[in-house]
């Protein structure tokens, strides 16, 4: 078992969430409160990660912030690194990767609030702000602790994109799912095996997680 | 009991994070072709037991490690499998000199136990498994991006099974990878490195022959120092050119440099 | 204290789209102004207007001393700043809080200390309190109905908003709610407004009347003087024809099976109710069950024979029916006679004739009003 690997890997999950769930919940409750025109097309294009490989997504962010680009070359001279081959470029991959594992959870999260109880919590004397935090959130909570966890089991899984953008390097960009294919090319099939297995049981994990919760939403709606 | 489990999820992450070692001056990363897979861990382990400091390395085809370092990948020492990757980079500005050749690698044609395929340095095996019609797979490296793929490709040019046996054939994404098809028993075998097969227990995983070194260009392999490279890579970079380094690339099967 | 009039409510609402209104009323306070129409009619569009959640293209609303929106002006109140207490069709309860924790979510206007206590006062009012730490999927229709009242009313409100309070409820929890609202309304002295297309809640709570159609007031004033209209035949689809005024009992006649009213007209003598001498009462009688006669009847079994005057006659094309205006001294009734009936009686406005009403057919409608 690499445990730097999996560090790299919790690490990247958790990072991930800390960028996207902000965005989300801003993101997915403007959606499912506000109608206006190209709302269709704004949605479409949330949804667009999910059916782009991988691979497409690495290939832009190379050609865009790799050391031959002068976007790339810029950063490199600021920062001294560039952003690919770097945990804050995984950072960024996974962030766009995962936005419709996010936003569409929270935004069905919110959706399910019916919208007079919108309008009782104003007419009770709550400020926007007191409404959001005390009436909206607990009742979205569901949806938004699902879009935490999906985001996490997907990041965890992510293997295309974080072997282009990040190049397998160890304590940095080498995730759990880039080192069982490192392992395997080293012959190591034991390893490889162990971290495997791990990725399959936080799947599974993942899995019956959700469908809790689902379940709960259901039974709190009485 | 939803609240414990996003508490339960930040602590295993936190517990995890700073568990698992804070990471101070992490050793500089080396980019190795795949064919060093054995001995390069071995030379770095006898590196460490010598001077006490270590580097990371990390393993690829040479030709997708050079595109890497080209995009901006922190390596500071390329070990390439042919001279012409490293050149490139030479010419790009992109290291501090023209390096050296550290190495020469031979090929092997391999067959896994139970295969159709009989072993020789001539190929006639491979070109009687052809003709009777009952070839299956056959790997090699892929030869876009790695030297040994590009030298297994002459080979069979040169015997005239290219184009027959062009259909059949599984490209690895390195040496290694095609290595591992070849010996796995998803094919019929492959054309792989010699010192892969020199490594732990592939003898008991089949026979190999080696090909003879005019059948292809020689595999002679550059290394490079990298722009950025710090002391602890430079100090590396000599270790590779002393004589411990030397004896134990022989004894995974490179021809040395005297 | 405040002017009447500074307390008073007053709506105007213009708009072309998306829903076409044009109204302005009043509503003093202690009235109950009932707002009714078919649905599509604006009604909720109104409420929500006047509660802030929906800003009409042209509006101004004035209540509690204030301006809470003046298009003109560019003046908005958003809903968290004003006193408004408004009463959901689906009660709009937050699941996740108990009725308890409702109620005090309206309470934010008063010291933290002071919330739980007055929070458990207003469900004792509602009376909810055995049931104040449930959930609202743990609460029947009506309980959760009463959650919603007691937390509209935390708010202390100016003005107090029912949307369609009674749609979801069946019959007899409906009965309980509306004496519980008529007796709150006394103490509360405020203007209420109650948007309805059921017109049993219009007698039974209303002091006012305001009757839409596609967004415009069609007629608006005194329940007793809109129901006594003849010429709107869309109340005959709707809710049946009938007069509704008020009259006082005199007193109970158990043993015959009778109760003596008197109204504006005169005496009705009813069926029996357990009710005490004094107390006033809301009278409805619907205009089939009004029969004419242009000569004192005799020998039968009924105990109205009210002498009156014709004052309008209004015939509907879409049926064969007329309806008949009389004045009753003070009070209008309603009947509805065949073409023929006309003819042969010949009426006509200004007519001397009798209205003959069955005691089984007054209906009466205790009102609070006086207790």
């Amino acid at each position: 078992m690499d445990w730097t690997a999996l560090r790299v890997s919790l690490w990247l999950g958790a990072g991930t969430i800390a960028i996207l769930l902000p965005f989300g919940i801003w993101f997915g409750r403007l959606l499912a409160i506000h109608q206006f025109r190209g709302k269709v097309f704004v949605e479409a294009l949330v949804t667009v990660p999910l059916v782009l490989p991988p691979t497409v997504l690495g290939f832009y962010l190379l050609v865009m912030f790799g050391a031959r680009s002068p976007l790339g070359q810029a950063f490199q001279s600021l920062v001294g690194q560039t952003l690919p081959f770097s945990f804050e470029g995984l950072l960024l991959a996974s962030a766009i990767a995962n936005i419709p594992f996010v936003v569409q959870p929270i935004q069905r999260g919110f959706e399910a609030i019916p919208s007079d109880v919108r309008d009782a919590a104003a007419c009770c004397g709550l400020t926007p702000w007191q409404r959001f935090a005390r009436i909206e959130v607990p009742l979205a909570w569901p949806g938004i602790l699902t879009a935490a966890i999906l985001t996490f089991a997907h990041t965890l899984g992510e293997f295309g994109v974080v072997l282009m953008v990040g190049g397998n390097l160890p304590g940095e960009t080498r995730t759990l799912s880039v080192a069982i294919y490192d392992r395997m090319q080293a012959f190591d099939d034991r390893s490889a095996g162990v971290m495997a297995a791990t990725l399959l049981v936080i799947a599974v994990a993942t899995l019956m997680l959700t469908t809790t919760l689902s379940r709960r939403v259901g039974v709190r709606r009485g | 009991m939803l609240r414990r489990i996003g508490v339960l999820l930040v602590a295993t992450t936190v517990v995890i994070g700073t568990g698992a070692g804070v990471s101070a001056q992490r050793p500089p990363t080396v980019a190795a072709a795949a064919n060093l897979n054995f001995a390069l861990t071995e030379i770095a382990n006898q590196f460490k037991a010598d001077r006490g400091t270590s580097v990371e390395v990390v393993f690829g085809a040479s030709g997708t490690l050079t595109r890497q370092i080209q995009d901006g990948a922190p390596f500071e020492l390329f070990l390439a499998a042919d001279e012409e990757f490293p050149n490139q980079l030479a010419k790009a500005g992109l290291t501090r000199d023209a390096g050296v050749v550290y190495a020469v690698g031979r090929l092997v044609i391999f067959a896994p136990n139970g295969s159709a395929l009989t072993v020789d340095e001539r190929l006639n095996g491979l070109a009687r498994v052809i003709k009777s019609g009952k070839a299956g797979r056959f790997a090699i490296a892929n030869p876009d991006v790695a030297p040994y793929g590009k030298a297994a490709e002459s080979v069979l040019r040169k015997r005239g099974l290219w184009d027959a046996i062009r259909p059949q054939l599984v490209l690895g994404d390195t040496i290694a990878q095609a290595a591992q098809f070849a010996t796995t028993g998803n094919a019929i075998g492959g054309l792989v490195a010699y010192s892969l097969v020199l490594g732990p227990g592939f003898a008991e995983r089949g026979k190999y022959a080696v090909i003879p070194e005019t059948d292809h260009q020689p595999l002679r392999q550059r290394m490079v120092l990298l722009k950025r490279a710090g002391a602890t890579a430079t100090q590396f970079y000599d270790y590779l050119q002393g004589t411990s380094a030397k004896a134990i690339l022989r004894k995974h099967g490179y021809g040395v440099p005297q | 204290m405040c002017d009447v009039a500074d307390r008073r409510l007053s709506v105007r609402i213009q708009q072309r789209s998306p829903i076409p209104l044009d109204l302005d009323f009043t509503c003093d306070p202690g009235d109950v102004l009932a707002i009714f129409g078919a649905s599509g009619s604006g009604k909720s569009t109104i409420l929500r207007s006047i509660a802030g959640l929906y800003r009409p293209e042209h509006a101004t609303i004035r209540a509690d001393g204030e301006t809470w929106s003046d298009t003109a002006s560019k003046a908005f109140a958003p809903p968290h700043r004003r006193a408004v207490g408004m009463v959901f069709q689906e009660y709009a309860l937050f699941p996740h809080l108990t009725a308890l924790g409702n109620v005090m979510t309206a309470l934010g206007h008063r010291p933290s200390t002071e919330r739980r206590s007055r929070a458990e006062d207003l469900l004792r009012l509602v009376h909810l309190s055995d049931h104040q730490d449930r959930r609202p999927h743990q609460l029947s229709g009506g309980e959760r109905q009463r959650v919603a009242l007691a937390r509209a009313l935390a708010r202390e409100p100016a003005v107090l908003l029912l949307d369609e309070p009674f749609a979801a409820v069946d019959r007899m929890v409906r009965r309980r709610l509306q004496d519980e609202i008529d007796e709150l309304r006394r103490t509360l002295d405020i203007p209420l407004v109650l948007v309805t297309h059921d017109f049993d809640d219009v007698v039974r709570l209303a002091t006012r009347l305001l009757i839409l159609e596609r967004g415009k007031a069609i007629a608006s004033g005194a329940l007793s003087d809109l129901t006594s209209r003849p010429d709107m035949p869309w109340l005959r689809d709707a809710v049946g024809l009938g007069s509704v005024f008020d009259a006082r009992v005199v007193r109970r006649d158990p043993e015959r099976g009778l109760l003596e009213l008197t109204f504006g007209g005169g005496t009705l003598i009813a069926s029996n109710r357990v009710l005490d001498a004094g107390t006033v009462v809301r009278v409805r009688i619907a205009a089939r069950d009004v029969i004419l006669a242009t000569s004192e009847p005799d020998g039968l079994s009924l105990h109205n024979v009210l002498p009156g005057t014709v004052t309008a006659l209004n015939a509907d094309p879409a049926f064969d029916h007329i309806v008949v205006q009389i004045a009753v001294g003070e009070v209008l009734l309603l009947a509805e006679v065949t073409r023929d009936a006309i003819a042969r009686l010949d009426l006509t406005s200004g007519k001397r004739l009798y209205a003959l009403i069955k005691s089984v057919s007054i209906g009466v409608i205790p009102d609070f009003r006086s207790i």
